[in-house]
């Protein structure tokens, strides 16, 4: 058998460096700039692109109709980010560019600019060192597909692309009360944004084209153009309703803008499910081993299968079994050692649950090398678990387990025989319960990026919460 | 898995671009001209291999030491040392009859990233032997990382002696 063929026995650090440095979307970004700028010499192009280290600076683009708020919400990203804004006006407003100078000229002729010249200003303005370091914001801009398809030619390409949509006749309305302060060019509204400060309000005057016929000329003209550029920018559109306070449309703008979009990288899930008893763990881990072929560690199972086999840990497991206490960590983990080293568990991913139930598990876990790279608790709420747990029986017959109120049994000659385990008392619950509840915050502490999940819904709701927190990258923490 | 790390960026990159063919050809030129996802290959088998606390610091330095060995010609740092090759080499003569095929050793090259699934190599018929094997894994490194003063600088020389000596 030939050996550079077999499959490769990766030591399971490699991967976790690499998803926890996120090497694969350092390499995609060099590589795109390479691909985009093809310079003649690509090493101390390399260096360059290293140290600089924007991959992750804002590069959103803010497109809507007129008086939807696009200049507001890209003045507060911009203070926000701490980014850079470009629009038309201040495009041209530039000093010392000879395009810029052009643009005016041509402006104050035909009220209009030609395509290429607003493409070339916007990566002159895109070439220059803050725009380089602090990212970048285009307000309204592109304003048709010609100027979207010419941007992309040139390597610009945003990471967020933000659609403001709100009813033609609210956007008539809206922008009838629309003024400018013509000192810091913010832009107020009578009804919904009026300044406190009195100076300012005697400032304020109307801006040109605010009139009715006007905007309904204007929305035309946006609605066919805006049908044209979406589908330049696939996945990374999020279209926000206008309709709704500024502060609302800026949150929801923010939280989207700093999010991380799914990349290609490599990913073997190693999925940690905590929980009280009964929230549904083994069920959830069932579930997500059957679709994703990951391998099902249940701690409870995995012990009981030692002391069946009677293994050497099995025995030193067995007393304690007995007496209906917890064993010693370093022997469960031993067991568990046995099962995550073997090929298949670091090649699939693995779904754990049943273990670390405390803080000190935990460490000796992570000592040992096993680091999950998601973690979900699900909380439920006391009377539900009572509710889960205690209508739970067992046909002694048949062995077939039922649920009085989920699975009920077939006939009433089969409930009549029916038998509860000791251990679904509600004191024996309670107890567990408690000595859950006690360990969790530390847990939770421990795992800082944990994700929490509300585990009193139907079983495939949950599922699909797990699922969205397993697929979709981390959230940053934001500083 | 740096191979396969290697094909998801090469589909993802060529699946984002416009259908435009004249520039994903100059495109596509551009990459094979320059060599780009071997050395790319390379970066990320070293970054996974080494695991540096600070990765970025760590990818700066070997393209700094890769530049100045382009320019002064001097030894540049090889990720697979002599005793690696060799090492390589018995596992594919799993016979130890003292050569190996030549198609173990297209796929050995491959595996390395040193040579593109299409590059035609010629078989001269005779198995590869050991020192041909090591001779050709150091030959094809070195093009990778653009040693541009062929064979017969006095730097290539004392650097393939420096290899060759176990």
């Amino acid at each position: 058998m030939d050996a550079t063929t077999a499959p490769h026995r990766i030591p399971p650090e490699m991967p976790q460096y690499g998803e926890a440095n996120h090497v694969f979307e350092l390499m995609q970004n060099m590589l795109e700039q390479l691909l985009i700028q093809q310079p003649e010499d690509p090493i101390p192009f390399m260096i360059e692109h290293l140290q600089r280290d924007n991959d992750y600076v804002p590069k959103i683009v803010i497109l809507g109709p007129p008086a939807s708020g696009k200049t507001t919400i890209a003045m507060w990203l911009r203070k926000h980010l701490n980014s850079n804004l470009l629009s038309v006006e201040s495009l041209m407003a530039k000093e010392y560019s000879s395009l810029a100078a052009d643009a005016r000229t041509r402006y104050q002729k035909f009220q209009t600019l030609p395509d290429m010249l607003l493409v070339r200003l916007v990566q002159e303005r895109l070439r220059e060192e803050d725009c380089v370091r602090r990212g970048w914001i285009l307000d309204g801009i592109p304003e048709t597909r010609e100027q979207a398809l010419l941007i992309q030619t040139l390597g610009v390409s945003p990471r967020h692309v933000i659609v403001l949509s709100a009813p033609d006749t609210v956007l008539i309305e809206r922008n009838l009360g629309k003024r400018i302060d013509p000192q810091t060019g913010e832009i107020y509204h009578t009804t919904f944004d009026w300044p406190p400060e009195s100076e300012i309000q005697n400032r304020l005057i109307a801006p040109a084209g605010i009139s009715e016929g006007e905007t309904a000329r204007r929305l035309l003209e946006y609605h066919r153009n805006i049908v044209r550029i979406l589908p330049s920018y696939p996945k990374i559109v999020k279209v926000i309703t206008a309709d709704q306070p500024c502060v609302d449309v800026f949150y929801q703008a923010l939280t989207y803008v700093q999010t991380i979009h799914r990349s290609n990288a490599p990913f073997t899930p190693r999925v940690l499910l905590c929980g009280p008893v009964g929230s549904g763990k083994s069920l959830q881990a069932a579930l997500l081993a059957e679709k994703y072929g990951l391998v099902n560690v249940c701690c409870g199972q995995l012990l009981k299968e030692a002391m069946a086999d009677k293994s050497k840990y099995g025995e030193m497991i067995r007393p304690f079994f007995e007496k209906e206490t917890a064993g010693p960590s370093y022997i469960i983990m031993k067991v568990l050692r046995q099962l995550l080293d073997q090929q298949d568990c670091a090649e699939r991913g693995w779904v754990l649950h049943g273990f670390p139930r405390d803080r000190d598990q935990a460490c000796l876990m992570d000592s040992m090398g096993y680091k999950p790279n998601r973690v979900f608790f699900l909380n439920v709420p006391f009377d539900s678990i009572i509710e889960r747990l205690t209508l739970r029986r067992t046909d002694p017959v048949t062995g077939e387990r039922s649920h009085l109120m989920y699975k009920p049994p077939p006939t009433m000659e089969i409930q009549a025989r029916l038998l509860q385990s000791p251990k679904d008392s509600e004191e024996q619950i309670r107890l567990r319960t408690e000595l859950f509840y006690r360990n969790s915050a530390e847990l939770q502490e421990f795992y800082g990026q944990a994700i929490t999940l509300n585990g009193d819904q139907d079983p495939y709701t949950v599922f699909e919460y797990i699922e969205s927190g397993i697929i979709n990258p981390l959230p940053k923490k934001v500083p | 898995m740096a191979v396969t790390l290697r094909g998801r960026l090469a589909t993802s990159q060529f699946g984002a671009m416009e259908a435009n063919s004249s520039r994903e050809l100059e495109a596509r030129n551009y990459l094979e001209k320059h060599r780009i996802m071997e050395l790319l290959t390379y970066l990320a088998s070293a970054l996974l291999f080494f695991r540096p606390e600070k990765p970025r610091e760590y990818l700066i330095s070997i393209l700094e030491r890769l530049r100045t060995a382009k320019v002064s010609g001097v030894a540049f740092p090889f990720f697979m040392d002599n005793s690696n090759i060799a090492a390589m080499f018995q596992m594919l003569d799993s016979s130890n009859k003292g050569s190996i095929s030549f198609i173990q050793y297209k796929e050995a090259l491959k595996t390395l990233g040193l040579c593109t699934a299409d590059e035609v190599l010629k078989d001269d018929g005779h198995g590869i032997t050991c020192e041909k094997f090591m001779c050709e894994v150091n030959k094809k490194t070195q093009e990778i990382c653009g040693k541009t003063k062929g064979k017969d600088s006095e730097s290539y020389r004392s650097a393939a002696e420096l290899l060759l000596l176990h």
